[in-house]
């Protein structure tokens, strides 16, 4: 009986009695939309609302405008005018109250006679909603009460139910709960002008949304200075017009517990008759309010473990299964035909902020679904302070990260670890959750944990405090002398060579002041602009040991000095002030023109830049190609896309280096080009590439040259899910991480051998000093060179981990000499980019072997359904499809 | 002196009377001449029609496709019954019965090929406005009010034309002065000389033509200010080049006839030339998937309609989607994403290359999605800002109108330029050397078959007698501009439901 699921059929019974007589109308998906943006972060000491805001803002184009929400879990009680006792024990129930006037009635009806009001207010809110940018619906009032339900209430529906012997406190979550169901039914869902609905019931947890930019929630509310320890919040773009009221908004409830979601379902009307037949009946109509009353009943009624919901939600797909261990196979084959139906079927990543009471923890959890069809990326930072992110993008954790870092010195704008989750996965299950919760000392701290359980670990090193005074080393004098004579003989990789063999054994001001002495040195003489600018960058792209000190503080510092190196140069307006470089930013941008004299590079400082349209960076470079520079720097990115694009063709000599936070689509066309992404990459780079040249000095997104054509590209680290996706033609890539699924699906790139593509995956990972360690498996999941029809992969993988049921119409075939030959120079440019040795490649067990030991070949077969006319093909030309 | 190349150029959008290829034009009535026949040549001096011609001295074998009929033929004053000899037979021509199929009828077939050898409805009893397929445009039918209404309309001052960008953005205006351009028929499925009489035929009208999938040929670069070139799941032959040479571009979502299915072309068809094309390799099979890879969602659809824009910051964007049951939401949704035209892929168009399974049973027929995107639109107060242009089996001049009454603001076609150029519907495309009418091959001997001028000048003159009728059609309704035909749908009746419907024949109910 201490088992949630003991009461399921009684709970369920319950809910079906009460809620058969009325009429709930049709399952029908009233609000439309299609994906959203969504952002979330956990943080061990509370954060104002105020830092939700930037990756709001950085992703408006998720959105448009006609929905957002946040929630919150974990505050501070005297913020909320209540006792911590009354925080942690009653419910804070929140109504958005859109016909005011209801008030009265609805507390008459649904508050007064069932609970005790510990503490109620209507919440506070600037006076003119018109005053915020983009708010044209006038945000709902908000009641907020702290409320318990009465112990006579709470008796008689226990004994009506014959939940006698729950838990009391389970009872009263499902009163709360179905009152809710009951207010909302009778203020929102059977009205056609609907009046007021519950935002949130949950412990210590709130929601509220707004027809409008996320943002202005917090601005609305005024909640700009009010801190919590975990913030979700969530840009929506439903497709439907007029939106007048915010109940369709993002977040939505279980209990305790607030779901945002980027993406849809097929199986919505499934998922409902699912629902109904347990006697619930989604009221707001959304996909994403099923999803989290799914994740209700599997939690709260059936008393799922986490574990066994994230199953449910995401199963584990096709050879993953397999490589589960065989308990975990058989109680996941139960799952799996449980709910065959019900698992969201469909492109979604859910962010669920979580108060769990009766473990005393929070929670902000990340799933995806198994073939990781929307973005997602996690992140961790653990300094002085630790805090977990997630985000559909990575430009919204940096913006996160820099809003927070600006006020607090606890934490650092970089993070130390960004990763992606594998969906429905044997090795993170493709969910990630970001524990806090007090230890022994009552210290809050965060763990992050996968599905299965497994700790992300972060190495623990000492944090960067930026608030330290610098002060000169003992040995500055030498050192400076040094690094003049390596900065005028223009020497930047010998330079960087004095950081590999020294920075380990400084402490954090040492570093900083070095840096910073470089950046000093390039400011003050133009001659010495340039091998700082190359030396730092080398810093920036390749690890070098650091001793107790963090890479993210490294990367901080010299991103911090390139900034203020670039910001430096003379703008474009100031034509006196000639030099070999020029820079131009938003406001300059009327002044551009064509490179005079001795110009050769034209900085674009791309902070103020829109992400895309008329007014993005990548239109500014296209349109200073046309009028002759060449070179291009743009610096201090925040997620803008499209660089490379729209030069058009045979743009051979171009040069283009990207700094910050770059966007999705970049290098996205090229034909010839060079480009270089210093730091991670977004998703859909090198789209239909052609030709040219792109070096990723980090991990990259989704979609990863999809449709390319040619050029050669070298990832530092991982791609995520669907890499080389119908890439045809001749595109050469080396991976030297590992890819999620779908590498190379559809791959049509002829004979490798005569001109054709290929991809390297090397399956290596650097850590924090930079040494080289190899993953267990080079490429882990399934689906790779599915339906492919020409081209090879070339994998390290010395101990024959690679397996047939990996392939889908690929065959492992032996690596010949030709096969070698024709890598080679590849690895050898990618040891020239990234110091990865080809012979540190080729060292097995410590023991130099030959290519064909360490490397092999994986290569199309011919498909007989490629290679025969189907015979019942009655076939005319295709009207414009590629089946000619 | 100087060369000038004609073909690069497009000619006149007049009507040019353009006879078949073939010896002997095919047409609903056989005229035959007995052994009987003593050259009198009586009939050639009746025959209003100029069936009867003579070469040298003697009757030449009749062009019976211009033949009116039986009826007339026995009429006092007319050949049957006035042939001395009673040579004269006048009866159905039993091969015209086995061509096409209920959507293309012979009779539909006929009429179009009249339309592009005279520029001119056909004079006889021939349908040329329905086919026999009991149910879409086939059921509908204009309620002409028997006096066109009192309004002082000029026939020829009708305006066909339609906007392409309503957003008026900063972006190309386009305006076509005919509501229709061609359909995506890429290089490789028709031929050369088919692809280039399109382009040049609706470039002499001022209108557009897609490229399809495969590509942009260079023959094609003449013709960049009349050419939409098309961004599909594939992506092949789609660079910045050509993204960049045009004034429209257009994504290919899904297509109509097998909504949520790619396509694959075996490596055997990979030859250089189309490999050249698409940038792949030869002999390697190429897929096109189902759904762009990088699509998943509204926000990623907006994403990639940014990235085209970022790359021709003057192009127009076309959206081509299927007509799924939430087709009203890709709508609205193509519309927030930035798109300037709205394009709605029924199923009753072209391919045989799709399953049956998908073509009869995904997706909306196309008469019904019209209106429900168009009247979502009108709700959500965008109409006015989305070019809503509906494809998918338009035939005639009557399906467009239709496709307009029900709230589109023009059509794409693409099967009625081939049937001009005598296609006959045998649909053996794709089996052996492909298309024994050298339509649809890339076979050098069968592409030899079809002349480009000739191929041109027959599409242009289909696309006259198009526009002579959708005069005739808002004259009718007493409309002096095709745009206020849109969304009209009273001016149509369904026969299914509707009974004492009068019949729309515009010869028929006289001007």
């Amino acid at each position: 009986m201490n088992s949630k699921g003991y009461f399921a059929d009684r709970l369920i019974a319950a809910r079906i009695r009460d809620l058969v007589q009325t009429d709930h109308g049709a399952n029908v998906k009233r609000e439309d939309e299609g994906g959203c943006g969504v952002t979330g972060f956990a943080s061990t000491i509370p954060l104002a609302g105020r830092h939700i805001f930037e990756p709001s803002i950085r992703m408006h184009n998720r959105g448009n405008g006609k929905g957002g929400g946040i929630a919150a879990v974990g505050f501070d009680p005297d913020r909320l005018g209540v006792s911590r006792e009354v925080l942690d024990s009653h419910y804070l129930l929140n109504i958005a109250l859109l016909e005011p006037s209801c008030l009265d009635a609805l507390k008459e009806d649904f508050i007064t006679p069932f609970f005790d009001i510990a503490h109620e207010e209507t919440l506070d809110h600037i006076t003119d909603y018109r005053e915020l940018d983009g708010l044209e619906v006038k945000p709902p009032d908000v009641w907020r009460g702290f409320i318990r339900v009465k112990p006579d209430v709470l008796k008689t529906f226990i004994q009506r139910h014959g939940l006698g012997g729950m838990k009391q406190g389970w009872a009263e979550d499902e009163f709360v709960s179905r009152n809710s169901v009951a207010l909302n039914r009778r203020f929102y869902s059977s009205l056609g002008e609907k009046q007021a609905f519950v935002l949130s019931h949950g412990k210590n947890l709130m929601i509220l949304k707004i027809v409008g930019y996320a943002e202005n929630v917090v601005k609305y509310y005024k909640l700009d200075d009010f801190p919590a320890h975990i913030w979700i919040a969530h840009q929506r773009y439903p497709t439907r017009g007029r939106v007048w009221h915010p109940g369709g908004a993002h977040p939505f409830i279980g209990l305790n517990e607030a779901l945002v979601h980027n993406g849809d379902f097929a199986n919505y009307h499934a998922v409902c008759d699912y629902l109904r037949q347990r006697g619930i009946f989604p009221q707001f109509m959304t996909d994403t309010e099923v999803s989290v009353l799914l994740f209700d009943l599997w939690n709260r009624v059936y008393g799922y473990p986490l574990e066994v919901i994230i199953e449910a939600l995401a199963p584990t797909g096709e050879l993953d299964f397999d490589l589960l261990p065989p308990d975990k196979q058989e109680l996941y084959d139960v799952i799996q035909s449980t709910h065959i139906h019900t698992s969201p079927d469909g492109p979604w990543f859910f962010i669920v902020a979580r108060n769990i009471p009766e473990e005393n923890k929070l929670q902000l959890l990340g799933i995806t679904d198994t073939s990781m069809l929307r973005p997602q990326v996690f992140s961790i930072y653990d300094g002085e302070a630790q805090i977990g992110l997630l985000c559909s993008e990575k430009q919204a954790i940096d913006a996160t990260l820099k809003s927070i870092s600006s006020e607090d010195n606890r934490f650092s704008p970089v993070a130390d670890r960004y990763w992606n989750a594998r969906g429905g996965s044997s090795s993170d299950g493709g969910a990630f959750l970001f524990d806090l919760s007090p230890n022994s000392e009552g210290k809050i701290c965060l763990t992050c944990r996968d599905k299965f359980g497994s700790i992300v670990e972060i190495e623990k090193r000492k944090p960067l405090n930026i608030g330290e005074t610098l002060v000169k080393p003992s040995d500055s004098e030498l050192l400076n002398n040094e690094l003049l004579a390596l900065l005028r003989n223009k020497r930047p990789k010998e330079l960087f060579r004095l950081f590999q063999n020294r920075a380990s054994s400084w402490d954090y001001n040492t570093l900083r002041w070095t840096i910073s002495q470089i950046g000093k040195h390039a400011r003050r003489d133009r001659e010495l602009l340039f091998p700082a600018i190359e030396s730092l960058t080398i810093l920036l792209d390749r690890k070098i040991p650091l001793g107790d000190k963090k890479r993210s503080a490294l990367v901080r510092l010299v991103h911090d000095e390139l900034n203020t190196i670039f910001r430096s140069i003379p703008p474009i307006t100031e034509t006196l002030k000639l030099g070999y470089v020029t820079r131009i930013d938003y406001n300059t941008r009327g002044a551009l023109r064509p490179p005079l004299a001795i110009e050769k590079a034209l900085i674009v400082d791309a902070c103020d830049f829109e992400p895309e349209g008329d007014d993005c960076d990548s239109v500014l470079l296209a349109d200073a190609y046309k009028l002759g520079w060449r070179n291009f720097v743009v610096f201090d990115l925040r997620g803008q896309r499209f660089e490379g694009c729209g030069l058009g063709p045979m743009t051979d000599g171009v040069k283009i280096d990207l700094y910050g936070s770059s966007g999705d689509y970049v290098g996205s066309g090229i034909d010839g080009m060079e480009i270089n992404i210093h730091g991670n990459a977004q998703d859909q780079i090198g789209q239909i590439m052609k030709r040219g040249t792109v070096v990723i000095y980090g991990d990259v997104g989704q979609c990863f040259m999809y449709g390319a054509k040619g050029g050669s590209v070298y990832v530092l680290g991982n791609a995520a899910g669907r890499p080389l996706i119908n890439a045809a033609g001749k595109p050469r890539v080396v991976i030297n991480g590992t890819a999620l699924d779908f590498l190379a699906e559809s791959f049509m790139a002829g004979d490798p051998l005569n001109g054709g593509g290929f991809v390297i995956v090397n399956g290596l990972t650097l850590n924090e000093d930079g040494v080289i360690s190899f993953l267990p498996k080079p490429y882990p999941g399934s689906n790779l060179f599915s339906l492919a029809s020409g081209g090879a992969l070339y994998v390290r993988d010395p101990y024959r981990q690679m397996v047939e049921e990996q392939l889908n119409g690929g065959i492992f075939a032996e690596l010949s000499v030709d096969d070698w030959l024709l890598i080679h120079p590849y690895l050898i440019e990618n040891e020239k980019h990234f110091g990865i040795k080809v012979n540190d490649l080729l060292t097995v067990d410590g023991e130099l072997r030959k290519p064909n030991e360490v490397y092999r070949k994986v290569m199309a077969v011919p498909l007989s359904v490629l290679t025969q006319i189907p015979s019942t093909d009655d076939s005319v030309w295709d009207s414009d499809g590629a089946a000619a | 002196m100087s060369y000038k190349n004609i073909w690069s150029q497009a000619p006149s959008a007049e009507v040019v009377n353009t006879p078949t290829r073939f010896g002997r034009a095919l047409g609903k009535y056989a005229v035959i001449v007995s052994d009987a026949c003593n050259n009198c040549l009586r009939c050639v001096a009746i025959c209003p029609e100029n069936v009867f011609h003579t070469q040298g001295s003697k009757l030449a074998v009749p062009r019976d496709h211009l033949c009116l009929g039986m009826e007339c033929s026995r009429k006092t004053n007319r050949c049957v019954s006035n042939c001395p000899q009673n040579a004269i037979r006048v009866g159905y021509n039993s091969s015209s019965q086995a061509l096409g199929d209920s959507r293309w009828t012979p009779e539909l077939l006929m009429s179009a090929w009249h339309m592009a050898e005279t520029g001119q409805l056909p004079k006889s009893d021939i349908e040329y406005r329905v086919g026999a397929t009991e149910g879409g445009f086939d059921k509908l039918r204009f309620r002409f009010p028997k006096k066109p209404p009192k309004r002082d309309i000029d026939v020829e001052s009708i305006d066909t034309s339609i906007s392409l960008n309503k957003r008026h953005d900063g972006r190309h205006e386009i305006s076509i002065p005919i509501p229709v351009y061609g359909g995506g028929m890429s290089f490789g499925s028709i031929s050369q000389t088919t692809m280039l009489s399109r382009i040049r035929a609706f470039a002499a009208w001022g209108s557009f033509t897609c490229t399809g999938e495969g590509g942009y040929p260079e023959a094609l670069y003449p013709f960049d200010d009349h050419i939409i070139t098309q961004v599909a799941t594939g992506l092949f032959g789609v660079k910045e080049e050509t993204i960049q040479r045009v004034k429209i571009v257009e994504f290919k979502y899904a297509q109509g006839a097998k909504p949520g299915l790619g396509g694959h072309l075996l490596g055997s068809k990979v030859t250089e030339a189309v490999a050249r094309i698409r940038e792949t390799v030869p002999g390697s099979s190429l897929f096109s998937p189902f759904p762009f890879h990088s699509v998943y969602s509204v926000e990623d659809h907006k994403k990639h309609v940014d990235w085209i824009k970022a790359i021709n910051t003057k192009a127009l964007v076309s959206v081509k989607v299927s007509t799924p049951s939430d087709v009203d939401m890709v709508a609205i949704g193509s519309y927030y994403a930035g798109a300037h035209i709205v394009h709605l892929d029924g199923s009753y168009g072209g391919t045989g290359a799709a399953p049956d399974v998908a073509k009869k049973n995904i997706a909306m027929p196309i008469e019904y999605a019209i209106p429900k995107v168009h009247n979502f639109l009108v709700n959500e107060g965008v109409r006015d800002q989305v070019t809503l242009i509906a494809s998918g089996g338009i035939r005639t001049a009557y399906d467009i109108a239709k496709a307009i009454a029900l709230g589109a603001d023009g059509v794409v076609t693409g099967t009625p330029e081939l049937v001009a150029l005598e296609c006959i519907r045998c649909h053996n495309c794709e089996s052996g050397r492909g298309c024994a009418r050298g339509i649809a091959t890339t076979d050098l001997e069968l592409v030899a078959l079809m002349d480009l001028a000739w191929g041109t000048q027959r599409i242009i003159n289909l696309l006259s007698c198009w526009r002579d009728q959708l005069r005739q059609i808002l004259y009718k309704l007493g409309l002096s501009s095709i745009k206020e035909l849109v969304g009209k749908t009273e001016v149509l009746s369904h026969l299914d439901y509707s009974s004492n419907v009068q019949d729309d024949d515009m010869r028929v109910a006289g001007k």
